[in-house]
């Protein structure tokens, strides 16, 4: 289905080339091939707009290698920032060359990219931590501090099986 | 600890607002701004670092509203993957459905009878009306006007109720699927839609008269936010953003869709780039809308809604009294879905905010193998830093208005 593929080195070049015809870039995204059956199982899908001529075009590079890089093109368009961002994000795409290449939807501390796929949905269980409420105790403490959380238990009641917010 | 690393230890744990001047014989400061902010449009997080009242940079920190909808349209069959794609720009929902179907059909080879794409467009533009009057409503808030806001949303219900008329609801449709729309239009919706058409352009011209000539908001929006026309292209800018920096460039006009192709209408533009420009081009937009919408009302062909080919659509509910055939397609539709055709498809459309874009991969099975959106305020945000850095804090409030970001879109 994808007829041709850069490799990461011919990316800049090719790059290069397309901007100076005319070629706009309108998107960019990372792709996990695992089940698609290619020697590399990371790719970048570009897509490029020429708004002279009309006509769009998809471009497909092949990131290889542990962990799967491919040069940025930050330095052609600074709008593939936030794309290749988001791509290193989510599926563990390194972007050679680019400023500021950290997580930008999921959390700092967060571990895996979760577009790959094996990363399945729903594998993380996520703690549903019952939020004490309404329970300021004394002045300046919060409500939220780790000393009040301990006091509930996994069914948001205190030691004495009140709920906590039911006396409000 | 120099400016970047201090930014970095704002950014990793600073919440709320936080203060500090990072050098004493500087007066510049870093603040958090958001991403709990009444004007910042959603949960759009901003790191300032001002020097007084003057921004000297601006970060800005995404993915608040994350919630993995490209990962859970992986777990969608092709038909229900509409109701996911839809809450992603929630003020925006029908385009949505619309560049997602696109998409779709491409793979599919499916042809969209001439009604469906009748009643796409239409419903698509009065999308584009009811996204506009949000923008037109809270720009004016963000300015200080605040009746603004109650004139945008009063006619934003008008349009609001023929939604609910025709689908059902007021967001979230999932009304635009492969093949066509879902559903027909109700009995009695060209008298509703006729009557939005009357009202809306002298409801346009009662904005115009609010906004347009009133000194402050000239005062402030005038020389504000400028973003050149090389800038916005270089950072991918789209929609009223960069026709209003005079590039020239409508997908509807220049690559029709659906039935575009068959509708007249102009594509304004703007010369100056900043924030009053791209007021007055989407209120002129609003004025383009109304006459798409009316063209499509008068032109509303007859026929089939949507593609009866019953191998991707139910068969109509009278049918499966008589005919075994129809069962039998009902049952797969409903356990299985539909395969799609190995390959890979890309569509755009041009939402409110740009270019709307969607890229799916088909691995051949009954659900999409990747599902990609490009969404233009997720592009669009970018541009906040050129357009905010050397003006001042309120500047950029007026900035992001005008950007109208919608977080449910950028963050997906």
């Amino acid at each position: 289905m994808i007829d041709v593929e850069l490799r990461g080195d011919e990316w800049l070049a090719r790059a290069t080339e397309l901007k100076e015809s005319g070629w706009w870039l309108s998107d960019l995204c990372g792709l996990d091939r695992r089940d698609l059956g290619f020697a590399d199982r990371f790719g970048v899908v570009t897509q490029f707009l020429h708004r002279e001529r009309r006509e769009r075009q998809i471009v497909h590079i092949a990131a290889a290698g542990e962990p799967p890089t491919v040069p940025s093109i930050c330095s052609l368009w600074s709008g593939a920032n936030f794309f290749e961002r988001e791509a290193f994000d989510l599926f563990g795409i390194h972007f050679e060359g680019h400023p500021n290449l950290t997580r930008i939807m999921m959390p700092d501390e967060w571990e895996g990219h979760p577009l790959r796929k094996d990363y399945g949905v729903g594998k993380v269980e996520v703690d549903f931590v019952p939020q004490p409420f309404l329970q300021i105790q004394g002045l300046g403490q919060s409500p939220n501090s780790k000393e009040a959380m301990e006091k509930v238990d996994d069914f948001g009641q205190t030691e004495d099986g009140q709920r906590r917010g039911d006396s409000w | 600890m120099t400016r970047d690393q201090l930014i970095r230890q704002v950014e990793n744990e600073g919440q709320g607002a936080f203060v500090e001047a990072y050098d004493e014989t500087d007066n510049r400061m870093v603040i958090n701004m958001g991403p709990v902010h009444p004007s910042t449009h959603g949960v759009l997080r901003l790191l300032l670092e001002l020097d007084g009242e003057t921004v000297t940079k601006c970060l800005p920190v995404i993915g608040y509203l994350h919630t993995g909808m490209e990962k859970e349209c992986e777990d969608q069959t092709w038909r229900s993957a509409v109701t996911i794609v839809t809450r992603m720009d929630y003020l925006a929902p029908f385009f949505n459905e619309q560049v997602y179907s696109l998409a779709v059909e491409k793979l599919l080879e499916l042809e969209v009878p001439e009604r469906g794409k009748y009643i796409r467009t239409m419903i698509a533009e009065l999308n584009r009306l009811s996204s506009h009057l949000v923008c037109f409503g809270t720009q004016g808030l963000d300015m200080g006007a605040m009746s603004a806001i109650f004139y945008g949303f009063r006619e934003r219900e008008v349009i609001l109720d023929f939604y609910e008329m025709v689908t059902g609801l007021r967001m979230n449709h999932g009304y635009i699927i492969p093949g066509g729309v879902w559903q027909d239009l109700p009995k009695g919706w060209d008298t509703a839609v006729r009557n939005i058409v009357k009202l809306m352009p002298g409801r346009i011209d009662e904005y115009e008269s609010l906004l347009s000539n009133n000194p402050i908001f000239l005062e402030r929006t005038k020389g504000i936010g400028v973003l050149t026309a090389a800038e916005a292209l270089d950072l991918g800018a789209s929609g009223p953003i960069a026709r209003a920096s005079g590039v020239d460039w409508d997908l509807r006009r220049d690559m029709p869709y659906d039935a575009y192709g068959e509708a007249k209408f102009s594509v304004p533009l703007g010369k100056e780039g900043d924030v009053y420009a791209r007021y007055k081009v989407r209120m002129a937009e609003m004025r383009e809308s109304v006459k798409i919408v009316e063209q499509m009302l008068d032109g509303m062909p007859g026929g089939d809604f949507k593609n009866m080919d019953p191998k991707v659509t139910h068969p109509p509910r009278a049918e499966l009294n008589t005919s075994m055939e129809a069962v039998i397609h009902h049952f797969k539709l409903s356990t299985q879905g539909y395969t799609v055709p190995t390959g890979e498809s890309s569509a755009t459309v041009e939402s409110p905010r740009g270019e709307l874009g969607c890229y799916v991969v088909s691995d051949g099975g009954t659900s999409p193998y990747r599902c990609h959106v490009r969404d233009p305020s997720f592009v669009n945000i970018q541009t906040l830093s050129p357009m905010s850095v050397g003006g001042l804090v309120a500047d950029l409030i007026a900035s992001i208005a005008s950007i109208d970001p919608v977080m449910g879109g950028v963050d997906r």
